[in-house]
């Protein structure tokens, strides 16, 4: 079949790639999975001659341990399974580690093979070869699924801000707590991170909780990052807002907290998860997590997200390299400067814009890329993975 | 001339103002409800009090409380950190952790 018209999610109704999961990929990416850092320069030259593969490179390997060790299992996992990889090409220094996610991905009936150094005699031009030739087989078969139609409410957003200014809390954020409003009225699911953002208004979210345990997680999860800033000596509630937050018309931790909150619109808060942990049903959840981009959005895709909405006053290149990551504005400049980066200008909110209109369009555009419109981050390559560490290696 | 501001919530003591407003400038909140005039000048995206509060009341914004006033502010006021300061960063309240 042959599309002569442009892809336009609300006319022609989402589209995607339904898994053996019941999860829905919005993409059907090769994805090159490499799981150790001895591994990384074989599967980094492979990714690069298979045109469209994804590379995603976990870089550590032995001595993990405690959190990390958990961390590494739970992300590893959750991104091998991704809904919008149709295939995936594990690649590893470790046997054991391989076996690990490979029986979990036969489990799922997933499409895949699993390459070990060993496997070579350790010979890393071997190992690329091998990894080139498995991921060419892989992307064939996978470029014969085709989409079939299904509906927002099987929809996992991630919701992200970086490099704000005074447009995003009173603007950008709010249009993406709107969208998630509608989101979760259509069954579906929404995860926020980021938790330091919480900080101020951590009552306000406690108050959304479905119950006094996920209260309790909140203020708990807010409480141990900020003890962990007073123990390196950083004064949160010191330095929030700064001075150029203030400059801009920020008054109080409180109303800047609330403006990044506002992304999670009034939806009650089913749950709080770890870093990476996907939630166990439809509604809006949080994630206890860093606050840098890189590896929060890393968190939500290895939650099984597959579509971040990312806003940014100033300007943001940063996406996932498994999520199509929406950026989106409400500076008006910075729309018109970044028209290669920013997906969806919403500054009309800053000119008394009707915000319910606004949501309609964010929702065809959404639908639109769910369906397969590439999103700057996709078209300029910028999408990556970040993996966190929590403390050393041994 | 008048000049445009968000009110995020219904219930909020304050607006947004979306461009940089003498004083005696009308501002209107976006929902077209409430009508006030700048007593100071207020610089883009600062706020403007809606009503009249007491020295000691919380201050809401979006909905939520963003903190206190310090000074009895006038419908038509500046509200920032000269008259409105954060219930979360007290000194005290840093101490007690």
């Amino acid at each position: 079949m042959i599309h002569t018209a442009p892809i336009e999610g609300s006319q022609a109704g989402l589209s995607g790639f339904a898994r053996h999961s019941g999860a829905v990929g919005v993409r059907n990416n090769l994805v090159i999975l490499n799981l150790t850092g001895l591994s990384e320069m074989a599967a980094r030259r492979a990714s690069a001659a298979v045109p469209r593969s994804v590379l995603v490179s976990f870089p550590y390997g032995m001595g993990l341990v405690g959190e990390d060790l958990a961390a590494a299992t739970r992300l590893l996992s959750g991104i091998a399974m991704h809904p919008n990889a149709g295939a995936v090409v594990l690649v590893s220094a470790d046997r054991t580690r391989l076996e690990e996610i490979s029986a979990k991905l036969e489990r799922e009936g997933r499409a895949f093979e699993g390459i070990c150094i060993d496997d070579v005699a350790h010979d890393s031009g071997a190992l690329s070869a091998r990894i080139v030739r498995a991921g060419a087989r892989l992307a064939q078969a996978a470029s014969t699924l085709h989409r079939t139609p299904f509906s927002l409410g099987d929809l996992c957003f991630a919701v992200e801000c970086g490099l704000s200014d005074p447009t995003s809390g009173i603007a950008a954020n709010r249009l993406i707590g709107e969208f998630s409003d509608r989101v979760i009225s259509a069954g579906g699911t929404v995860i926020m991170g980021e938790t330091l953002e919480w900080l101020g208004v951590e009552k306000v979210l406690a108050d959304r909780a479905a119950s006094p345990e996920v209260a309790s997680a909140i203020l708990t999860a807010v409480a141990r990052r900020e003890a962990m800033a007073q123990r390196a000596g950083v004064d949160l509630l010191g330095v929030n807002p700064n001075r150029r937050n203030i400059e801009e018309g920020l008054t109080t931790i409180e109303e800047k907290a609330s403006g990044a909150i506002a992304k999670s619109g009034n939806a009650e808060i089913q749950g709080m998860l770890a870093h990476g942990e996907a939630p166990a049903g439809p509604g809006l959840w949080l994630m206890d997590q860093p606050s840098y981009s890189p590896e929060s959005l890393t968190g939500f895709a290895s939650a099984g997200a597959q579509i971040a909405l990312f806003s940014t006053g100033s300007g943001n290149s940063y996406a996932s390299a498994l999520m199509p990551t929406i950026k989106i504005t409400a500076n008006a400049q910075t729309a018109k400067r970044l028209d290669t980066q920013v997906d969806f200008d919403c500054s009309e909110l800053m000119a008394g814009g009707d915000i319910d209109k606004v949501t309609d369009r964010l929702l065809t555009h959404v639908a639109a890329v769910a369906s397969g419109m590439l999103t700057f981050g996709e078209i300029m390559g910028e999408g990556s993975e970040a993996f966190s560490r929590f403390g050393a290696t041994l | 001339m008048t000049h445009l501001a968000l009110r995020l919530d219904p219930q909020d003591d304050v607006a947004v103002v979306l461009a940089a407003t003498p004083a005696g400038g009308s501002v209107q909140a976006d929902d077209g409800a409430v009508v006030v005039t700048a007593r100071a000048t207020i610089p883009i995206h600062h706020k403007i009090a809606l009503r009249d509060l007491a020295e000691g009341e919380a201050l809401r914004r979006g909905g939520i409380v963003i903190g206190q006033t310090t000074a009895s502010i006038i419908k038509g006021d500046h509200v920032h950190t000269h008259n409105l300061r954060s219930l979360r960063a007290q000194p005290n309240s840093r101490s007690m952790k």
